[in-house]
């Protein structure tokens, strides 16, 4: 099943190394990037992602408040959104599910959690790992 | 012969898009990957890169003072320091340690081909930040020296600003020495010393000092606003 998948966080050096892990799957595909919560919140009007990889820390807009705002501007038809982060933070994480997002995981274990976690987000099913702490909650 | 380039970030991810970044040159490979400074020091040591590529926070042994390691052991290795900050201090240290490179993250995408290529071809490279310093003529004897800056602090060893960077991180004396192939002894003497030269009291003292000086990096929490309530 074709997964289309906007990339969000302010290096492009870490989307790079996201789409290098995403290019194992053929059948997924990037469709943009954006390098702050705001430019999310637009490509998420304009591309129609199915998830949204989206990192928390920011400029202009942090990943919290872009969760939500995309929340709120598309209801019932919203993207999944998964966040991968530095914050390897149970509240953090907490807050990040509480804000609308499905899935959750630390980016020092992206290489290992990022495809489950699309796999299972764009099959809205709860995707969480942090580095520290509690297994893999799935 | 193909131009051989180590890497040393603890994110993986990171790593992934450097390598993407850097394989698209003809003529580059990457030889190696380590995770923290001291699997870099090992590679290095084993591989003997022509371009070491070190980010600035790693767990273990940081992007500093492996610089600093490797060029103690040899002057003639060429290491891109990759850091997320261009503060005064760590472009001085950066270049103190030899770096002949200084690249920011944010940066990355844009400047680390650049920077490679300058370092293969014995040029130096810096964000333009640090070009300018150095144009203006604070470099003083091969140091970038800031006249506003406070006397500077004591100087620890090599081996202290390891233990440093390991008890800051928390780790108790006897893991140390299990990680340095010392005695529990030896290190708890380092620590002494460690703590009497820098006038600290406590380990709380101690992961503040560390941070200060970019020995160990800590990562701020997001602030995070309550959404707005919407009345009923």
């Amino acid at each position: 099943m074709t997964i289309r998948i906007l990339l969000v966080d302010d290096h492009p050096i870490v989307r790079q190394g996201l789409r290098t892990l995403l290019q194992g799957r053929g059948d997924w595909v990037v469709v943009g990037e954006a390098s702050d919560g705001a430019e999310a919140v637009d490509k998420v009007e304009t591309l129609h992602p199915d998830v949204v990889v989206l990192d928390v820390t920011m400029p202009k807009m942090n990943g919290l408040e872009a969760c939500r705002l995309i929340q709120q501007k598309h209801r019932n038809s919203s993207p999944e959104v998964l966040f991968v982060t530095q914050h390897d933070s149970p509240q953090m994480m907490r807050e990040a599910l509480d804000a609308g997002a499905r899935g959750y995981v630390v980016k020092s274990n992206a290489a290992r959690d990022l495809l489950e976690a699309v796999e299972s987000v764009s099959q809205h099913r709860v995707f969480t790992a942090l580095a520290q702490g509690p297994e893999v909650s799935k | 012969m193909k131009l051989r380039i180590l890497l040393a970030d603890d994110h993986e991810i990171v790593r992934r898009g450097l390598c993407s970044l850097l394989l698209k040159h003809e003529g580059w490979e990457v030889c190696g990957e380590a995770s923290d400074g001291r699997e870099a020091v090992e590679m290095a040591k084993r591989l003997k890169p022509d371009v070491i590529i070190v980010d600035i926070g790693m767990p273990s042994l940081n992007g500093l003072d492996t610089t600093r390691q490797l060029m103690q052991y040899d002057p003639q290795f060429k290491i891109i320091v990759l850091t997320i900050t261009d503060s005064d201090q760590v472009i001085r240290e950066a270049l103190d340690a030899g770096a002949r490179g200084f690249v920011l993250k944010s940066d990355a995408a844009r400047d680390l081909v650049s920077a490679v290529e300058a370092l293969q071809s014995k040029r130096m490279f810096f964000t333009p930040r640090v070009n300018d310093l150095v144009l203006a003529g604070f470099l003083d004897k091969g140091h970038v020296v800031s006249r506003n800056e406070p006397p500077s602090l004591p100087t620890l060893t090599v081996r202290e600003r390891e233990i440093t960077q390991l008890l800051a991180e928390g780790k108790s004396s006897k893991e140390v020495a299990s990680l340095l192939n010392l005695s529990t002894k030896t290190v708890e003497t380092h620590r002494s010393n460690i703590m009497r030269k820098l006038s600290l009291h406590s380990i709380r003292d101690l992961v503040v000092y560390a941070i200060k000086n970019n020995i160990i990096q800590i990562q701020m929490p997001t602030q995070i606003s309550a959404p707005e309530t919407t009345a009923v």
